[in-house]
């Protein structure tokens, strides 16, 4: 089942002679619960690819399908919340709300949303990633490991329909990686959660499902 | 005057008070309505009031809805339920017949043969024998697919893991003129033991069987969050096109058709090691051999436990 759908799309940065045409039309499906690295260099176009996918940012041209929902048809702000409900982020630096705990954030986007807190799944979420005895610190008390860990768990709290990870390895060490990286494919496995990761690491794309090739802003068959 | 004051003073309250209770019956009914889809999205909605409520009409109709969407976590039982009984129908009443086929077998070997005969008993023997393996690995399998094991984790050793499967496979490799062996290691996981022994061991099984020089090597890294198993061989290897399919049921490649088996070891193996929570990678390059890297949670040292 097809969960995430790009279709033509393209994006172009500035005008005239310094025009980027930072996509120029990535065609993509990814089925549920799989686990799909998208692998680039930096500038080719990777990073702009997620954030359209994860409708962050607008197309030039091109559909992005959730769900079957072509989400770029939404306003702005409909656009936020469908954010808030279908898709988790995970970012490269983390991300966590300084002031709150590790609790606070993992409850936070849920909270926003007036939704109820399934309890049952949040302590599944901790204890697979072993930030039980965690709960109470604040993020700068926590290794960058535990802090990526935490913000995995914030992702996964709404059970939303695709994680996108962008370079979440990023400021980790290489051991570290490959454990944020089993966190992932354990996830993906588990709870049959859908991810779509970015990284310039061929290496740690190794543990994704299936791995797409980004180059010039274009999709490479290896 | 006065008296039309009071009364229409009296008319306004009495409107206010209605549209807060009607609010509060709307807010009350829409919560309602929520907590019923949860219980609905968990599996686990019965309806609990018969009354003339509309929360009540509205109860009926999704229970009707659900239960026959074959949605509910009671079909769903159900549906288990009747497999669970067809395995252990099948794992029973085949067993007594396999059993007898290679007690004949063997009784029929120690009568005065001609060679000939001899060998069509051998062949008899030989092919009950795997009939049995393959039954026993299809329950296994289907008990496992279906999820009617529970794994029980206990935080046990590497060491032990893998010293028990290296004794198990010791004369195997010997016969074979092949080494195994493993690095000794301090290191705990969080998961199955009995399980896991059978995961693992499939894979070193693998390994011995598809090694004709060399020899298999386990050895053991720590993760924070993770143990990763490495077996390593000098064996035949595998393609890239086949590393996805080894995983799959009864998949054999044709680079393996001259050995014994029937191509659920590797089965197994990943579907135990995704139940107890970890993984496998694969890494291979023909000719060159083999590295299967088990991923799978790690325990605290046992001091730090207790």
């Amino acid at each position: 089942m097809t969960i995430l759908r790009a279709e033509g799309l393209k994006k172009t940065y500035g005008k005239g002679d310094s025009k980027v045409n930072a996509l120029r039309g990535v065609n993509l499906e990814v089925n549920k619960g799989e686990f799909v690295a998208i692998v680039g260099t930096s500038g080719s176009g990777k990073s702009t690819l997620l954030h359209m996918l994860g409708g962050l940012d607008r197309p030039t041209e091109g559909k992005v399908f959730i769900d079957d929902k072509d989400i770029f048809k939404l306003k702005d702000e409909a656009l936020t919340i469908l954010r808030r409900r279908k898709i988790g982020f995970v970012f490269q630096s983390f991300n966590l709300v300084p002031v709150l705990n590790v609790m606070e954030n993992i409850l936070l986007p849920q909270e926003l949303d007036g939704a109820k807190i399934d309890k049952e799944h949040i302590d599944n979420i901790i204890s697979m990633l072993g930030i039980k005895e965690q709960l109470h610190k604040l993020p700068t008390q926590l290794s960058g490991g535990q802090q990526q860990r935490v913000a995995i768990a914030r992702a996964l709290a709404g059970r939303p329909s695709v994680i996108l990870a962008d370079e979440p390895t990023g400021n980790l060490d290489s051991k570290t990686s490959q454990d944020v990286m089993s966190l992932f494919r354990v996830t993906a496995d588990r709870f049959n959660q859908t991810i779509v990761m970015i990284t310039h690491n061929t290496e740690i794309a190794q543990t994704a499902d299936r791995i797409i090739r980004i180059e010039d802003g274009l999709i490479v068959n290896r | 005057m006065k008296f039309l004051l009071i009364i229409s003073i009296a008319a306004a309250l009495v409107a206010i008070a209605v549209a807060v209770t009607e609010h509060i019956k709307a807010r009350r009914l829409t919560d309602r309505l929520g907590d019923m889809l949860d219980f609905a999205i968990k599996g686990e909605f019965t309806e609990s009031t018969y009354d003339e409520s509309v929360e009540s009409f509205l109860e009926s109709k999704l229970g009707e809805y659900l239960s026959s969407s074959s949605l509910s976590a009671k079909k769903v039982e159900e549906e288990k339920d009747k497999i669970k009984t067809l395995i252990s129908d099948i794992s029973h009443q085949t067993k007594t017949p396999i059993a007898n086929l290679i007690l004949y077998s063997e009784l029929l070997a120690e009568e005065d043969l001609s060679p000939i005969a001899r060998e069509k008993v051998a062949a008899i023997d030989s092919q009950a024998e795997k009939l049995k393996f393959l039954i026993d690995s299809l329950v296994k399998m289907s008990r496992l697919e279906s999820g009617l094991m529970s794994y029980v984790p206990v935080i046990s050793s590497v060491d032990e893991l893998l010293e028990s499967i290296t004794d198990s496979l010791s004369s195997k490799a010997c016969a074979k003129g092949i080494s195994i062996e493993y690095e000794p290691t301090t290191l705990y996981i969080n998961a199955d033991p009995k399980w896991t022994y059978e995961a693992i061991f499939n894979i070193a099984d693998n390994a011995v069987k598809y090694t004709k020089e060399g020899g298999v090597k386990m050895s053991a890294t720590e993760y924070e969050m993770f143990v990763r198993i490495d077996i390593e061989d000098t064996g035949i290897g595998i393609s890239e096109e086949d590393s996805t399919k080894v995983f799959s049921r009864f998949y054999r490649s044709r680079d393996v058709s001259e050995e014994e088996g029937v191509g659920i070891g590797l089965c197994l193996a990943r579907e135990i090691i995704t139940g107890v929570g970890g993984y496998i990678r694969l890494e291979s390059t023909p000719g060159n051999g083999s590295k299967f890297s088990v991923y799978i949670p790690k325990g605290q040292n046992l001091s730090e436990v207790s």
